[in-house]
């Protein structure tokens, strides 16, 4: 190889120092050195290799290139030969030194490889370093291959130590990584001492420059550089007359060669092939020129440093040619050469048509655009991806998040996706500058600031001065140093924080960033994702320079796996990735989005949140997936959020105003999920926007049947909705003249929305479902009469009558007294009217009573209120929240107490006296002017009558599960339609909104069940029927008032603290956001590439489903065993 | 030889072809043939397209350039398709089936290549193609290379013979993996007898690395 080459050459040259920073492509000529120093010299078997030559050569890897150059100039003026290399961008960095020690003198060769990269296949640019000739004045060599970079380095040293300068060479990619036949000549020991000596010439001052520089020039235009002219540039003269010349340098010339030969034009063209051009050889390049040509071509990648100094001389001696360089043909300054480019060029030039000898393939456009790309990715187990990832979980990555500054090496390839975690890249070392820079530029603008990102090479080259300077100017920034204890890209070489060869000294980086003035500095292990998280999250938020050292070695030199792991592999348990915690009904897909965003808010929680609830902790008796629900909103997705609701629940609005939120246990430590749904349906457009529902339900499958539902009331219209999204047809009897039920009329409209409701209630109507009003059951309608014609039918018709005490039946006349049900009915339809500032006295303890309570204080802030009831305070049935309310509204409670007498007064009043239930004491003797009595619900019997075989219980309600067919003789004995029943005349059935939505739902699942052959329970009857068992006190009004306190943006940093979780369905996040490449997903469900899986583990905390597992390495589980 | 034979090995980082040029070097140069290369290093390791062109004969010039590869040795299927044209109308290919899904097709952004598409293609338009779908239990499917290269020297005219290679293969490997390398390289070279073609046998659009099909 070029670089081999070199390194043969150097060796055969005497070298005794080489420095040198890594970089392609010129890494292997170091990495030889590097194995030849640490060679143990001992362990050589002599007579296996009688030739060997023990060669001992000082070798380092430097901190970066200035200080390699200037320490091989140190070498050189110390007697020793010495060799410096290091990639194009490397120059630049060492240029200094080389700038000024031309004025100087080196008492021992010293040459100087720069390799550069046209095309840029690695590099941050591509520069053309043959520049730093004629810049420095320095000579320099141009190899054409592998043979040149061998003879060229040899001239190099012998050059160099005649003329007491440095010598370069400059390779490129094409010339250091081909390879070809070279052959070399002996090693000889180079035991030449090193010394000093005392000079003038070795204090560098202004005083001396002006003459130094002459001495320079005349150095550079010696004569002795005819030698070298000569066994470095190659002629070769054509036969026929001399239209054409070619004067080619570097990788040009061998493309030159090759195709001249293919074509057979050898004899058709003189040729010059410069390898010494800096000086340039005037004199050789006048008599090729004055050959006689009419055209001259001038071969050279990227700039035309030659074709400017033919034209110079051209020019100068009054020469008649044409010289084509740049610009004719296909020859740009910018990329490689290549045979077909150098084909058209000659063929342009000599104006031939070459056509290829070889017939190239049709019709490859297809194939070949659009093929998936594959760019480098950080490696399978590599610490960087992990780093990356918690560094994702921690910041947002939208305009108000922090800036994050990289850099170059492996860390680089955190910019490509899916991690995208990098928004500069620019040079070497460029990230902690750009850092503090844009922070003073822009701070103002980005309070949430500004991320330096560097490796840990990166950061012992250059990142010392930059963080100093940090300090120093009290920039205010977060470095975070991504330390893999080695220099990795170009593989793997040692620095100063991880010295491992001999001879070589470890500078700890904590230390080193303390001693350059950081306080607040640590060191992280990235594997350890909570530890990561919580410190990248404090040192991002610590005003002034803070720096957090990210430290797990590189997986391709050391591996951080713990012995008891080795045994282990990492698999993915099908049963979770991608998979609904809903096993049932996929007739639908649920809205959840599968986005980078939806995944990562559920994968944040999951690692930031303190609070960690199962989401079957959070079940709601109406199916909805509060997972999905809570998860879309950390992820800022209210929209979806809404849909997710609206999947199995039309009324979320009124949810959101009214439930009494079982879910929500004693609300500690539980997500406020009704708040949440409360606010997310207050936004209008969400609201307001059904186009998700549009579309189900025009792509559904209309049914046959059609089912007909008695009752328009929260649960009635639950089951129309369930049933209209699975494509029944579906009408509705109502005995009112509109829809709502209770719910409507009897609710007080200053708890809940009643136009919200009415718009939900709408969406039936608009979307087919019929509704029939002025129709009660009994009268209008019968049961034999809709069994007959209906497919299924669902009693929904609630309890319509509202129980009475005697003694108030008995003592009052109709104006003063109210049923609660009656009283708040009038309210809403604005048809009460009260005597202002009179006494109301209500009789009961659940919520009814609490809601006239708080309609009366409303009706008249100067009413009086007493509410009597049975129970302690503490076993009321009305929830607590309003309870609470009602009690800061000004309502006065008397809790345990009974009426004991009632007289009525005059036509204004009545008095009436409460005892104490357990006692029997009297408590105390009211005049009150109305009385409302709110102690329960019935079953109308009346509207029942007639209909056979039904049995009423003494509440007047039906029993059986809403699910089951309840039995029914049909008059005929015909096979009629199925009859079930729904909310409150259910018995069973928990009063409350979401015991009744969740009924109305299961009785959907029973008209299902039995018209469409559905196979499944109702998904969720366990919270549902929980809700009779709990105290369903609802949740503790501090904590309910909270919430309701705070705004949005204030309770989105709060909800943050809590990971709702379960496997979803809707998952790509270890895919779109982690990216490791022995994830791979087939078939929806990912797998682990067992051939390059490091078992690192660090997935098993990615996946937010909890579906990636550690198992035995011997154990056998095949993606077949697992699903 | 009377005229160069060029050589591109495709391939992911990775999987060695690095390793397959210097043996190729290494069986010419024992060989007596002259040889050349042109590879590109340095982002090669990190899972990224690797090519490298190897040109056999007295025109030592390593570069190989677009209809230029006289064989075609791809040691995964999309970039042995990416590669495309580099190939002439008599070209040979030994393409294997081994398929290292990228990033942007995990994540669904685009779709891996289609097996038959490309062997019609191949079939119809140069000399000869071999696709390898053989099952190698416990292969590492990221170290297939040998059987790979085993194959190819069945191909009519392919300027190396087995013996030089496996010297080859003795010369650089290390001791510890000379001998499982030179078993797998003899697999490669043996299972194949005659100069046959070889049609995909289902796997189609199947998606998965090897190593979990």
């Amino acid at each position: 190889m070029g670089n081999e080459a070199t390194a043969r050459a150097a060796i055969e040259a005497g070298v005794q120092g080489v420095f040198s920073y890594p970089g392609t492509p010129s890494t292997e000529i170091s990495e030889i050195f590097s194995t030849l120093s640490s060679f143990d010299v001992d362990a050589v078997d002599r007579t296996l290799h009688p030739q060997y030559v023990p060669y001992p050569v000082y070798f380092e890897y430097s901190v970066n290139e200035k200080v390699a150059l200037e320490k091989a100039i140190a070498f050189s003026i110390g007697h020793k030969s010495a060799l410096c290399c290091m990639k194009n961008v490397g120059m630049n960095v060492a240029s200094d030194a080389l700038m000024t020690v031309a004025y100087q003198k080196i008492y021992a060769p010293l040459v100087i490889i720069v390799c550069d990269d046209p095309g840029c296949h690695s590099s941050s640019n591509e520069q053309d370093s043959r520049h730093w000739g004629r810049m420095a004045s320095v000579p320099l060599f141009n190899p054409a291959h592998p043979e040149d970079a061998y003879q060229m380095t040899k001239e190099a040293f012998l050059l160099s130590a005649e003329i007491q300068l440095p010598v370069i060479v400059r390779l490129t990619t094409r010339v250091s990584h081909t390879r070809s036949t070279v052959g070399y000549n002996g090693i000889q020991l180079n035991q030449k001492p090193g010394a000093f000596k005392r000079a003038p010439v070795q204090i560098n001052i202004p005083a001396r420059n002006a003459d130094a520089h002459q001495q320079l020039v005349d150095k550079v235009h010696s004569e002795k550089f005819q030698r070298y002219f000569w066994n470095n540039n190659s002629l070769t003269s054509s036969s026929s007359s001399n239209l054409y010349g070619v004067i080619s340098s570097g990788v040009s010339a061998v493309y030159l060669e090759e195709v001249l030969s293919r074509f057979k034009l050898q004899q058709r063209v003189a040729t010059l092939k410069l390898g010494l051009i800096f000086p340039f050889p005037e004199k050789d390049v006048l008599l090729f020129l004055k050959q006689g040509f009419k055209y001259v071509l001038i071969l050279e990648e990227l700039e035309p440093v030659i074709e400017h100094q033919v034209r110079s001389v051209a020019q100068k001696n009054n020469l008649n040619l044409k010289i084509m360089g740049k610009g004719f043909s296909n020859l740009e300054r910018t990329g490689e050469y290549s045979i077909s480019i150098m084909t058209q060029v000659i063929s342009d030039f000599m104006s031939l048509s070459l056509k290829e000898i070889k017939k190239p393939l049709q019709g490859l456009n297809d194939l070949v655009s659009n093929l998936p790309q594959r760019p480098p990715t950080l490696c399978v187990g590599c610490p960087h991806r992990a780093t990356y990832y918690v560094l994702k979980l921690v910041i947002p990555r939208t305009d108000e998040g922090p800036l994050l500054c990289g850099d170059i090496g492996c860390i680089g390839l955190g910019a490509l996706p899916p991690l995208k975690m990098l928004d500069t890249v620019n040079h070497m070392g460029m990230s902690i500058p750009m850092a503090q820079g844009l922070s003073e530029a822009i701070d103002h603008q980005h309070p949430n600031g500004v991320i330096a990102i560097v490796g840990d090479g990166t950061f012992f080259h250059s990142g010392i001065p930059a963080l100093l300077n940090a300090v120093y100017t009290k920039a205010n920034i977060t470095v975070i140093i991504f330390d893999n204890r080695t220099i990795a890209m170009t593989g793997g070489q040692d620095h100063p924080g991880s010295a491992k060869h001999q001879g070589t000294h470890n500078v700890e980086i904590e230390g080193l960033v303390r001693g350059v003035g950081v306080e607040s500095v640590s060191t992280v292990d990235p594997f350890n994702v909570k530890q990561m998280f919580s410190t990248l999250k404090e040192a991002i938020s610590h005003q002034g320079v803070s720096v957090v050292v990210a430290q797990s070695p590189c997986i391709k030199i050391d591996s951080p796996l713990l012995p008891d792991r080795s045994q282990m592999k990492v698999v993915v348990d099908h049963n979770h990735c991608s998979t609904c915690f809903h096993h049932v009904d996929k007739t639908h897909p649920c809205s959840q989005l599968c986005t980078p965003s939806s995944g990562l808010a559920r994968a944040r929680a999951k690692i930031a949140a303190g609070i960690h609830l199962p989401a079957k902790d959070q079940s709601c008796p109406a199916n909805i997936c509060n997972h999905g629900f809570f998860n879309s909103i950390l992820a800022g997705d209210y929209s979806t959020s809404l849909a997710i609701i609206r999947d199995n629940l039309l009324f979320a609005r009124t949810c959101g105003d009214i439930c009494h939120r079982p879910c929500e246990g004693d609300g500690v430590n539980k997500v406020p999920v009704k708040q949440l749904k409360k606010y997310v349906s207050s936004i209008e457009d969400n609201f307001n926007d059904f186009t998700a529902l549009d579309k189900r339900i025009k792509e559904t499958e209309r049914q046959h049947h059609s089912v007909a539902i008695i009752g328009a009331g929260p649960a009635g219209l639950s089951a129309a909705y369930d049933l209209l999204l699975q494509g029944f047809s579906v009408t509705l009897y109502e005995k009112e003249q509109s829809a709502g039920g209770l719910l409507k009329f009897a609710i007080p409209d200053f708890r809940m929305d009643k136009g919200g409701y009415e718009t939900e209630i709408q969406f039936l109507a608009t979307h087919g479902v019929t509704f029939n009003f002025g129709h009660a059951l009994g009268s209008e309608i019968t049961l034999d009469g809709l069994l007959a014609d209906y497919g299924a039918v669902i009693l929904a018709i609630g309890l319509g009558r509202s129980l009475l005490l005697d003694q108030v039946e008995k003592a009052l006349p109709r104006h003063h007294k109210y049923s609660a049900v009656d009283f708040l009915r009038q309210y809403n339809l604005g048809l009460i009217d009260l005597r202002a500032g009179s006494t109301l006295i209500i009789i009961g303890g659940g919520n009814s009573a609490i809601d006239a309570a708080r309609t009366a204080k409303r009706i008249d802030q100067n009413n009086r209120v007493i509410l009597s009831c049975l129970e302690s305070r503490e076993a009321m049935p009305a929830f607590d929240q309003e309870i609470a309310e009602a009690l800061e509204e000004g309502v006065e409670l008397i809790t345990e107490s009974e009426v004991n007498n009632i007289e009525a007064g005059d036509d204004q009043n009545f008095s009436l006296t409460l005892k104490n239930t357990l006692t029997g004491k009297t408590i105390t003797t009211l005049n009150g002017h109305y009385l409302i009595t709110a102690i329960g619900q019935s079953g109308d019997p009346d509207s029942l009558t007639g209909n056979h075989g039904i049995t009423v219980d003494k509440e007047g309600r039906l029993p059986g599960d809403p699910s089951s067919e309840l039995s029914y003789d049909h008059p005929s004995g015909n096979r009629a339609g199925a009859l079930f029943v729904a909310g409150d005349i259910a018995s069973g059935n928990h009063m409350s909104l979401i015991g009744a939505i969740g009924s109305g739902k299961k009785a959907a699942i029973g008209v299902r069940r039995a018209l469409q052959g559905y196979q499944y329970e109702y998904e969720a009857d366990e919270p549902l029927q929980a809700l009779n068992s709990r105290q369903s006190h609802g949740m503790d009004s501090t904590h309910a008032l909270k919430w309701e306190e705070q705004s949005p943006d204030q309770w989105s940093g709060d909800i943050s603290r809590f990971d709702l979780y379960q496997p979803c369905e809707r998952c790509n996040h270890c895919i779109d956001n982690f990216g490791c490449p022995s994830l791979v997903k087939v078939n929806g469900k990912v797998q682990i590439d067992q051939g390059t899986c490091t078992a690192c583990g660090f997935c098993i905390d990615v996946c937010p489903n909890n579906a990636i597992k550690w198992a035995e390495a011997t154990a056998d589980i095949s993606p077949v065993a697992l699903s | 030889m009377s005229r160069d034979i060029k050589v591109m090995v495709t391939g992911v980082g990775g999987q060695g072809v690095i390793y397959l040029v210097d043996l190729l070097v290494s069986a010419a140069t024992r060989s007596g043939i002259r040889v050349s290369t042109s590879e590109v290093h340095g982002l090669s390791q990190r899972g990224g397209s690797v090519n490298a062109g190897v040109t056999f004969g007295e025109n030592t010039f390593g570069f190989v350039d677009q209809g230029e590869a006289d064989y075609l040795i791809g040691l995964e299927f999309l970039e042995a398709q990416r590669h495309l044209s580099y190939l002439h109308s008599l070209s040979y290919a030994v393409i294997d089936n081994t398929r290292i899904l990228p990033f942007s097709v995990s994540s669904e952004a685009s779709t891996y290549p289609d097996t038959p598409e490309l062997l019609a293609f191949l079939e119809e338009q140069i000399a000869r193609v071999i696709l390898i779908e053989d099952q190698l239990e416990e292969v590492n499917p990221l170290h297939r290379h040998l059987f790979v290269l085993g194959k190819a020297t069945t191909l009519e005219g392919f300027p190396l013979t087995s013996h030089a290679i496996e010297k080859a293969i003795e010369e650089i490997t290390r001791p510890a993996l000379q001998e499982q390398n030179i078993t797998l390289f003899r697999q490669g070279c043996g299972t194949d007898a005659g100069i046959k073609r070889q049609r995909a046998q289902g796997g189609q659009g199947d998606q998965t690395a090897r190593s979990i099909v």
